[in-house]
This record gives C-alpha cells, sequence and structure tokens, in this order.
C-alpha cells in the first residue's frame, strides 16, 4: 500500500468495519455494538441518535480512540487503531480529534483561557503570542469573550458547553466527536451550539459526528445514523423540519 | 511546564484537609532535621573551640623524647629552633605559642584529681583568655559569691594555677587556696610542687574537666627539665581548614630540615605512650598533628548525635513516604475523571506521570522550605538566649553549658532537598497508577 489510488475527498476519514464491543457485567458480558460498519467522509455532518443503551456512546468513544473495540476494526484517517501504540494513539487524539463530552469535563482548577488552552500546550510547537490568539479567537467564536478568567463552577451549563467545544476546536481537528452535545442545555442554548458546529463544519471542513436524543438537533445533521440494540437500523439524510436550508 | 506548574499549585490550594496534614507533618519532619543538624554543628563547634583553647592548636609540632628504648616523655627539645621553623613556613599563620605538656594528681585538703598540666606563657595565651570566661565564686564554692574572684594574668607569677569551676568543686578549693602537684619524673622518681589558685575558668565541656594551666617554670622544675624544651608548638592559622595541608607541609620542611619525624596517628599524644614506648629509637623525633586528632577520643559524641538524629529521620521520612503516598493515591482516584479527560484530548502517561509527581514535589518543596525555614529561625533564637543545659552530663556530652545551635546554610538546603525528594519518590507509585488510567475513565466515573 504506498501508492495513493485514491482521492483524499473520496477515501473515507472514519471508518468501522464489523466492530462489536462487549462490557463485561459480572460474569455476563453486555454486547453494546453488534456489528457496526460505517464509512465517515470528510467535512461531513452525521448524527448518531437511537433511544438510551443503544450504543451512541460507546461508538463515539471507539472513533474517538478513548478505547478499543473487541472484535472488528476502527479506522481513523486509514490508520487502524487497534494496531496503534499508546503514544500513537495519544498522538492521534492530540492532533486529530476532538472529544466533546456529555458531561463537558473541564478541568476545574483552570480557567476558560487556560481550559481552552490546554490541548494547544500538550501539542507544543505554537509561540506564546501565536497560541493566546488562537485561544482568544476560539473564546471569541464561542462568545465567552467576558468569562476568559473564570472558572467552570461559576459558569452556566451552556457556557461551560461551549468552553468544551472550544476546547475540542483550538487545535482544528480533522474529526470532532460529541456526544449529546445539547442533552444538558435548554432549547435555546442547544440551538445556539449546533449553530456553532454547523458554522465551523462550513468554514473548516471539520467532519462532525455527535449523538443526540434530540429531533429537533437530528435535523441539523447532513446523515442521520439510527442505532437500536447496538445495531445499524438506518442510515440516511434527516427529515427536514425545523431549520431552513441557508447556512 | 507552566501549565503543570499551575494545575498542581491549584490543586495544592484546593487539597483541603489531607494536604494541609501533609505539608504540616513534612514541614516538622524537615524543621527536626535541620535543627538536629544545627545542634551537630553546635556540639561540633563548641568541640573545636574547647579542643583549640585547651589541648591543641589547629596544627601541634610535638614529639617524644626516649633517653632508652623502654621510656618515653611527650617533650621537644630545642623548642625555640623547632618553633621558628615552623613560623617561618606556616602559611596564613595567625600566631604561634608552645606549651608544655604533663599529667599529674592535683591534692587539696580534701580531696585530688587527675588533671592534663598545660605549662603556659601567660603573654603568648592572649586567644586563652579571651576564649575561657572566669566563672563566678557561687559556681564552685557553696554559698559563694555572685562574682569573679581571681585573675587569670596572675598565672606570670610563679607556682600559680587556673582551675576549671568542676574541678575547684570536686577540690572543695577556691582563689587564694593552695594545691599540691604530684607527678613522676622521666627516671621514675615522685615530685611535688606547691601552687596557689589564682583563677577559677567557667567550664568547657568534657575536656575541661581534667585541663589545669599554670606557668611555664613550674613545670619545668616538676619535671626537672631544660629550659629549651617544651610540650609541643601550637600553630593557629586564620582558616582552620587549612590544617591538614599546612601540617603535610611542615611534615616535609622539618624531614628536610633533619628532624627525625613519627608518621602521622591521627591520636590525641597521650594515647601514643605504648606506642612509642614498644618502639627501639632513642633520642627525638617530632609528632606532628591537627587538632582533630587530639580530640578524636571525643569524637564518638558527634557520631552518636548524627547516628540517633539519621535513625530518627530515616524512620520518620518512612513515615512521611508512607502518607504522601497514601494521600496521592487517595488524589489520583478521586480524580480519575480528570485523568481519564486529560488522556482523552491528548494528554501522554508520561506527561500524567510528570503532573502528579510535579505535585507532589511542590507540596514538598512548599512545606518543607516553610519547615526548614522556620525551625533555622528557632535555633537562631535558642542558641542567642543560651538557654542553660541544667546537668552537668549533658554538658559534658554538648562540650558547653548552654544550647549551641548552629545553623549552616548548606544543611538547610541539604534538608529541604532530601525531603523534598522523598516526596518526589513517594509520589512515583501513585503518579504511576495515574499514568495507567485509559482514557476512558473520563466518562465511566460519571455514570
Ligand atoms: N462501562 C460499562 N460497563 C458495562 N456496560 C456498559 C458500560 N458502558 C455502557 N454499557 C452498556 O452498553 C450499552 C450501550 O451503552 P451506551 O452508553 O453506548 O448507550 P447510549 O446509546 O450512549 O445510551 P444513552 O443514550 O443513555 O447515553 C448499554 O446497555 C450500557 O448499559
Ligand atoms: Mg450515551
Amino acid at each position: 500500500m504506498t501508492t495513493h489510488t485514491e482521492t483524499p475527498e473520496a477515501a473515507p476519514i472514519v471508518e468501522l468495519i464489523g466492530v462489536t464491543k462487549d462490557y463485561p457485567l459480572g460474569k455476563l458480558t453486555v454486547p453494546a455494538l453488534r456489528g457496526i460498519d460505517l464509512a465517515i467522509a470528510r467535512g461531513d455532518f452525521i448524527a448518531i441518535a437511537g433511544p438510551s443503551g443503544s450504543g451512541k456512546t460507546t461508538l463515539l468513544n471507539l472513533v474517538g480512540c478513548v478505547d478499543v473495540p473487541t472484535a472488528g476494526a476502527v479506522r481513523i484517517g486509514g490508520q487502524t487503531t487497534g494496531e496503534l501504540k499508546e503514544t500513537q494513539l495519544t498522538s492521534l487524539r492530540l492532533h486529530k480529534l476532538g472529544f466533546i463530552f456529555q458531561t463537558f469535563n473541564l478541568v476545574g482548577v483552570l480557567n476558560v483561557f487556560q481550559n481552552i488552552e490546554l490541548p494547544l500546550l500538550l501539542q507544543g510547537g505554537l509561540s506564546k503570542t501565536e497560541r493566546e490568539r488562537r485561544v482568544a479567537e476560539m473564546i471569541e467564536k464561542v462568545d465567552l469573550t467576558p468569562q476568559t478568567r473564570q472558572r467552570p463552577n461559576e459558569l452556566s451549563g451552556g457556557q461551560r458547553q461551549r468552553v468544551a467545544i472550544a476546547r475540542a476546536l483550538v487545535t482544528r481537528p480533522a474529526i470532532v466527536m460529541a456526544d449529546e452535545p445539547t442533552a444538558n442545555l435548554d432549547s435555546g442554548t442547544g440551538g445556539a451550539i449546533i449553530e456553532l458546529m454547523k458554522e465551523i463544519n462550513r468554514v473548516d471542513h471539520t467532519t462532525f459526528i455527535f449523538s443526540t436524543h434530540d429531533a429537533h438537533v437530528m435535523s441539523h445533521a447532513r446523515r442521520l445514523v439510527e442505532l437500536v440494540d447496538g445495531r445499524i437500523v438506518s442510515d440516511r439524510a434527516p427529515d427536514r423540519q425545523a431549520q431552513p436550508e441557508g447556512a | 511546564m507552566g501549565m503543570y506548574l499551575t494545575i498542581a499549585s491549584r490543586n495544592l490550594r484546593q487539597g483541603g484537609r489531607r494536604t494541609v496534614l501533609l505539608m504540616l507533618a513534612l514541614a516538622l519532619v524537615t524543621g527536626l532535621l535541620v535543627f538536629l543538624l544545627a545542634l551537630s554543628r553546635g556540639v561540633n563547634v563548641s568541640m573545636t573551640r574547647a579542643a583549640t583553647t585547651l589541648s591543641a592548636g589547629h596544627v601541634n609540632v610535638a614529639g617524644f623524647y626516649k633517653a632508652t628504648p623502654e621510656d618515653a616523655a611527650p617533650i621537644i627539645q630545642g623548642v625555640a629552633a623547632i618553633k621558628k621553623i615552623a613560623v617561618e613556613n606556616t602559611p596564613n599563620l595567625d600566631y604561634a605559642l608552645d606549651r608544655h605538656r604533663g599529667w599529674a594528681k592535683v591534692v587539696s585538703e580534701t580531696s585530688s584529681v587527675w588533671c592534663g598540666l598545660h605549662g603556659i606563657d601567660v603573654r603568648e595565651e592572649k586567644a586563652l583568655f579571651e576564649t575561657i570566661t572566669l566563672a563566678h565564686q557561687d559556681a564552685y564554692v557553696e554559698g559563694g559569691r555572685h562574682a569573679v574572684i581571681g585573675d587569670a594574668q596572675r598565672l606570670s607569677e610563679p607556682d600559680t594555677i587556673l582551675l576549671f569551676a568542676s574541678q575547684a568543686k570536686r577540690l572543695g578549693v577556691q582563689v587564694g587556696d593552695q594545691l599540691t602537684l604530684r607527678t613522676e619524673t622521666l627516671r621514675g622518681q615522685s615530685n611535688t610542687a606547691d601552687v596557689t589558685v589564682v583563677a577559677v575558668a567557667e567550664d568547657l565541656g568534657l575536656m575541661s574537666s581534667w585541663a589545669a594551666f599554670l606557668p611555664k617554670q613550674t613545670i619545668l622544675k616538676l619535671y626537672g627539665l631544660k629550659p629549651d624544651t617544651s610540650g609541643a608548638v601550637q600553630l593557629y592559622l586564620k582558616d582552620i581548614d587549612e590544617a591538614p595541608a599546612v601540617m603535610a607541609h611542615l611534615r616535609e620542611v622539618f624531614a628536610d630540615a633533619g628532624y627525625a619525624l613519627m608518621d602521622h596517628d591521627p591520636q590525641p599524644f597521650f594515647m601514643k605512650f605504648e606506642t612509642v614506648i614498644g618502639q627501639d629509637w632513642t633520642g627525638q623525633k617530632l609528632d606532628l598533628t591537627i587538632w582533630r586528632d587530639e580530640v578524636s577520643f571525643l569524637t564518638w559524641v558527634l557520631t552518636a548525635i548524627d547516628t540517633v538524629s539519621y535513625l530518627l529521620i530515616a524512620i520518620l521520612a518512612i513515615l512521611i513516604a508512607i502518607g504522601i503516598m497514601n494521600a496521592l493515591y487517595i488524589a489520583v482516584r478521586e480524580r480519575t475523571q480528570e485523568v481519564g479527560t486529560l488522556r482523552a484530548i491528548g494528554m501522554g502517561r508520561r506527561q500524567v506521570l510528570g503532573m502528579f509527581v510535579l505535585e507532589a514535589l511542590l507540596l514538598g518543596l512548599v512545606a518543607t522550605t516553610a519547615g526548614a525555614t522556620l525551625s533555622a529561625i528557632g535555633a537562631l533564637i535558642i542558641d542567642w538566649i543560651a538557654v542553660p543545659i541544667p546537668w552537668p552530663a549533658a554538658q559534658a556530652i554538648f562540650m558547653n553549658d548552654t544550647i549551641r545551635l548552629v545553623v549552616e546554610p548548606a544543611h538547610l538546603a541539604a534538608a529541604i532537598v532530601a525531603f523534598t525528594f522523598v516526596t518526589g519518590i513517594s509520589a512515583l507509585w501513585p503518579a504511576m497508577r495515574a499514568a495507567r488510567l485509559p482514557p476512558i475513565t473520563a466518562i465511566h466515573q460519571t455514570e
């Protein structure tokens, strides 16, 4: 495999091939995913939907290299995650992936600016001024400039989620996973978050994969994958109901 | 690095009771170490002072004279010439003097003590009289006056003696009383001399209990010696640390000048009689020593203090290490989600390890610096107010009648570095556990 026969656009940036994931639970094993085949194109904006316990979080964790499959293969940019060493996985998470947790998971002792700066510091390579410019720009984008020096516990849920998004995006990753990014937010704030993600997707061609329960949020996706009981039951364009096409 | 420091310092500040307790314990143990080091150093300083005042110069040119292979006298002949060579060849010399050495039974009307006699020339001994303090009469006479009686300068008069308080007490004498010195000459006959007590000095620890000063003439008379003899030429240097080098240099100088030299033997002269008596030479050999050699029989005190200190500190260090491991282990468990999150956004294992170790090091540095500094200040204050040591036995061991604490900046630094290092090492195991947490813990813990 030394030659590239496919153009980058045509090659899926994320590929799941026969992926299963079992969780041990005492003596039993709980199958969370049962044979998932999924290819996601670069720049896509894809929603994973399904009832509680259907495997949405599990799927995102596998794509985010936060967990490894029991069987099958997860490929990110052509690399099979199961074959990578720990340091390579770390590097992949740091440079290619952005993860937005359902519970925000901000570092409590750091303020908004420092939380967002964190991945850039881990990456290294940027000058202090350039790094600070990038962080400030990101803070501006998520509309948190007045809160720059506040700690997470001084922020509202929507503000925290925006910090989490900024932290995931500041490194300009190729793929962003977001686990129910709007679940803990009121519908107004949730809508704004989705708009922000759409904007970044449109401008930077960042691939977004997010899970949701919310039909309104699903309707913003370009592609909707529905899971039931660890299996894909449908894979289609979502119904356009609320938001008119325009952005 | 800046970010890790920020995380570490803020976590410490939020650490709560566990962190505070741990820091207190660390500060206490570091402070204790600093205090014990200051005590050891204080005893060392006291010992140096007592030794170099009472029984030796920084460098000593002494020797033995053997009339027959079977005897040995701690005498050097032609002392003027020896002193001249020593003075001319000692760099950075402060001053030089010579003293006679003797060993006699000091007899009073009620009691007697064996005592090392130092035959001195008052004009040479300015430093001696600056170091010793004359004792108040009530320190050695029951119901005596709280005033200094006597005058050390009267040692310039013949047949006088200066004693130390503990001896005066044991002999039941005071200034103005008569004593008889009884000794054996080289030829084995018993000789006596009567002397008058002209001054009584405060004790200088263990050594002063068997030292007394008297004029050279009295010793010459007591032993029937010729005038150009003495016990030792004592050289005092501007820097006492140069003593070994100066001694080595003088050995060469004296050898070149045709003097016979004994091999260097790091012991006080009175321990050498047996060896010298066993040797089959006659005439004179020079014996060069440094001050430490002359008090080597006392260094066990320092060794004992240091051994006890280090044992105590080692035990406490182990307890501290266990405490740190435990506290950090709990901290890691409490922070699994944070660690998982950091791993999920791309922090490597080594960085997680570094983060926890750094946090421990920071904790260690802050606590040990505080503990060491406070302890050093405390030690300086105790030293300054000169807390008296109430028990004679303890006074003897600590070579002083007040608690002497000498804080060395190097000791402070060593204590801080050592315990910060212990903290860092103890953090390794919990930090390694943290580093092994998989990124998935970012998610699990929330459910
Ligand atoms: N750590 C775990 N140990 C055991 N079972 C687990 C674990 N995590 C998930 N599961 C199980 O795997 C299945 C899928 O879980 P997952 O969290 O992926 O579902 P989900 O679609 O994200 O659900 P929700 O909408 O409630 O977030 C569920 O049956 C769940 O109980
Ligand atoms: Mg979920």
